[in-house]
């Protein structure tokens, strides 16, 4: 299922319905055949996530997203034991231990008999595995999507970082638990803030910027197939005009989309700055925005 | 080939990039994958390994043009290569090799300007991109009082006098060889001369990064209507009291709203050592589970004001604010310049704010006579107390970016950002001002995650809230 060649890559997630370019499928085959996370970066609403997925799609393997945000801590992504689980089985096994116990036995004797069983409470029964550690334990290859790393504290990254380069992770009660299977990881990042030089050296970057207007015409065409060629051109453009403005927030591909479903809802075959109007909720989401794209509507239908 | 990444790499070096051994190795082997034989899939390995975030990738294009294409390394031999024209090239190795000689042969200082020009010539570009970032990165001595730009400028005049000599001395050099023919010769030198060219294109080059992490905001929220658009430095005795104490009132109200935000947090992993000693009272059964308080993570705030006029204003308000707010803060610390840095957190501490303030215009270290120069005061700013920038801190700088012509000294801005969390400048003047006369705002923008203009109480709000919540 692995892919064979940078052009297998690009076919399989046209396939999928991700239309990559070139950079990014020759990134992606690079990536799995180094076995190296690859960080993401670009604005919001270019398609990192959905890369991830689908990727997660073509390779037939399950896809294990871990959310990243501020306070982001181990026992979120990695792993917790299962302290209620353990308190609760402590009170059922409590008339046990008498079995265990010799009632002869001195109490440095008895002491050392119980001791024996501790392994009983750190065990895989009571560990609760988090995205991370779910990831690497996995008997089947997986797809691990670190998303928006960008968000996590400075500690968290650091701790990346065992995982990133060994695929393994220290868990004191257990040991150090390594990878069955290496997953494809994929970090993405907003660019809220810049990534420490340790977690780059270990991954493969790329950065994805808004798609050209060719690029998003396919796109449009392939999400949406009953579009007629004059309104995808205008609707190309249109957002193509927009995104060059000095706007708070630009419009994304999934925003560009939604426009044109309700473009086409609305029975609109040929844009008039009228229609951009009435329908720019779908595209801006800043009302300082709006007035921005307001001011220029003729311009920016008539481009 | 191993050689020809090797030497790229310690080209990017010179420049300022930072590549490590293990990237090395990584591209190699990755290009061992590919194959070097595509340039596209050559181009997108290095990228990918050499430049990995945005803002270094202008840096990087610039260099791999210069060494793949303009260079002709690594490309076909003669008689494949053309240049732009369509006119075969003299073999380049053959160039390559007479210039070399002719270091050998020259009296030239080591690691002067000339060898790393002729080094240049004959395709090793490394000590003159590393002389050329130098100039860039030039942090000019202050000697006594007098302060001038002159550092860049002798810098790049001491290169373009040693062109001129080069340019003399390579004919002279060539011709006085053996074995080459005129019409040889002819080409020979024409194609140093182009070289040559090319080497004082790139130190005229001004890197220019670009910098898509910048937060963008439009118009602010219309708190209040007329105090609020009214810009800081016009405000009137009466005005400036009503100002204080619609902050003052806003103040409580942000913590009020912290403290709620803080108080939800309470849901950290499970104490176990608290939930047993609870759970004695129960006859050992564990009723009640003990979290332990996880407080959210309390930015740490470095603030960085200019004090000369306008600018001033503004900033004793956000002060102000920032220090009312300190619970929200892990920690506020707090320097005013002119041209140097000078901490004022102790008198933010000892004092309420609007007595600091007035402390502050009367101190007697800040000699307000002195003409703004940001550069120096970044510098300084580096020198003194770079420790205090951490991943947790956000610094603020508050400034109108205009330094009066003298070194911006942007490197140093970069350095800065590299060290904190987030860089944000705040700037008392519009937008539209920006990059006027000497505002130096547009430069500094590049370097910066968030640059809005700051002038007024409904601005000064907006940034406030976004900081605090």
């Amino acid at each position: 299922m692995v892919f064979s060649s940078v052009s297998d890559v690009q076919g399989r997630l046209e396939a999928k319905g991700y239309i990559p370019s070139r950079e990014i499928a020759t990134i992606v085959f690079l990536a799995q055949e180094a076995e190296k996370p690859v960080l993401v970066e670009g604005p919001a609403g270019v398609g990192k996530t959905e890369l991830a997925k689908s990727i997660s799609l073509c390779l037939d393997r399950e896809m294990i997203r871990l959310q990243c945000y501020e306070g982001l801590d181990e026992s979120k992504a990695l792993y917790e034991w299962a302290y209620a689980k353990q308190l609760l089985y402590t009170q059922m096994l409590k008339e046990k231990i008498s079995g265990i116990v010799s009632p002869e036995a001195s109490l440095a004797k008895a002491v050392d008999e119980i001791a024996q069983h501790e392994d009983a409470f750190f065990s895989d029964r009571f560990i609760q595995t988090r995205p991370l550690l779910a990831a690497i334990s996995s008997p089947e290859p997986v797809v691990l999507l670190i998303d928006e790393v960008d968000k996590s504290d400075p500690e968290f990254e650091a701790f990346l970082l065992e995982l990133l380069s060994d695929f393994q992770v220290t868990i004191p009660e257990l040991g150090t638990v390594r990878a069955n299977t290496r997953p494809f990881v994929f970090l993405t990042s907003n660019n809220y803030r810049d990534m420490s030089d340790a977690l780059k050296r270990r991954c493969i970057h790329i950065y994805i910027d808004y798609p050209d207007m060719e690029t998003e015409k396919r796109i449009i065409a392939r999400k949406l197939p009953g579009i007629s060629e004059r309104l995808l051109d205008q609707v190309a453009a249109t957002v193509a005009g927009i995104r060059e403005l000095d706007l708070k927030k630009r419009p994304c591909i999934s925003e560009t989309l939604d426009w044109a479903k309700s473009l086409m809802i609305l029975g609109t075959d040929h844009l008039t700055p009228e229609d951009l109007d009435r329908t720019l909720n779908t595209l801006c989401k800043h009302r300082a925005d709006y007035g921005v794209v307001r001011s220029r509507l003729r311009e920016l239908v008539m481009a | 080939m191993d050689a020809v990444i090797l030497e790229f790499v310690s080209c990017c070096r010179a420049n300022g990039m930072r590549i490590s051994t293990a990237e090395t190795l990584d591209c190699l082997a990755q290009l061992n994958m590919a194959g070097p034989l595509n340039e596209q899939i050559f181009y997108t390995v290095l990228k990918a390994n050499f430049a990995k975030s945005r803002r270094e990738q202008d840096g990087f294009s610039r260099l791999y043009r210069l060494f793949f294409h303009d260079m002709k390394k690594g490309l076909p031999k003669a008689g494949e290569a053309t240049d732009d024209s369509g006119e075969p090239l003299i073999d380049a190795p053959d160039l390559d090799h007479r210039l070399r000689q002719m270091v050998e042969q020259g009296e030239y200082a080591p690691g002067g300007t000339e060898q790393a020009l002729l080094a240049f010539m004959a395709g090793e570009p490394r000590a003159f991109v590393e002389a050329v970032r130098e100039i860039h990165d030039q942090e000019t001595r202050v000697a006594g009082a007098v302060k001038s730009n002159l550092g860049q400028l002798t810098g790049r005049l001491e290169i373009m006098l040693a062109a001129n000599r080069v340019r003399q001395q390579v004919p002279r050099f060539l011709g006085s060889m053996e074995g080459v023919p005129d019409e040889d010769q002819e080409a020979l030198l024409q194609q140093a001369g182009q070289r040559l060219d090319r080497a004082l294109a790139f130190l005229n080059e001004e890197p220019a990064p670009d910098n898509p992490g910048l937060v963008r905001t439009g118009e602010t929220e219309q708190r209040f209507s007329h105090l609020g658009n009214i810009p800081f430095a016009n405000l009137t005795r009466d005005e400036t009291a009503r100002v204080q104490d619609v902050i003052d009132q806003w103040v409580r109200k942000m913590e009020d709203v912290a403290t709620l935000r803080f108080a939800a947090a309470r849901k950290g992993a499970v104490d176990v050592k608290r939930t047993i000693q609870r759970s004695t009272r129960y006859l050992g059964v564990p009723v009640e589970i003990v979290r332990k308080d996880r407080p959210l993570r309390k930015g740490k705030i470095v603030t960085l004001c200019d004090v000369s006029g306008s600018v001033w204003s503004t900033a004793r308000f956000m002060l102000n604010i920032l220090y009312s707010l300190q619970a929200c803060f892990a920690r506020v610390k707090s320097h005013v310049f002119i041209d140097c840095p000078l901490e004022v957190t102790g008198l933010f501490l000892a004092h309420e704010a609007n007595t600091a303030v007035k402390k502050i215009l009367n101190d007697d270290r800040i000699n307000y006579n002195a003409r703004t120069d940001y550069g120096l005061t970044f510098q300084k700013f580096r020198d003194d107390h770079l420790s205090d920038l951490d991943k947790k801190t956000t610094l603020i700088i508050m400034g109108d970016g205009r330094s009066n012509y003298f070194n911006p000294r942007e490197p140093v801005l970069e350095l800065l950002r590299e060290r904190c969390r987030r860089l944000v400048w705040l700037n008392p003047e519009s937008r539209r001002f920006w990059g006027t006369g000497d505002s130096e705002m547009l430069r500094y923008r590049r370097y910066c995650n968030d640059a809005r203009p700051c002038g007024n109480l409904n601005q000064l709000l907006a940034f406030i809230q976004d900081l605090v919540l």
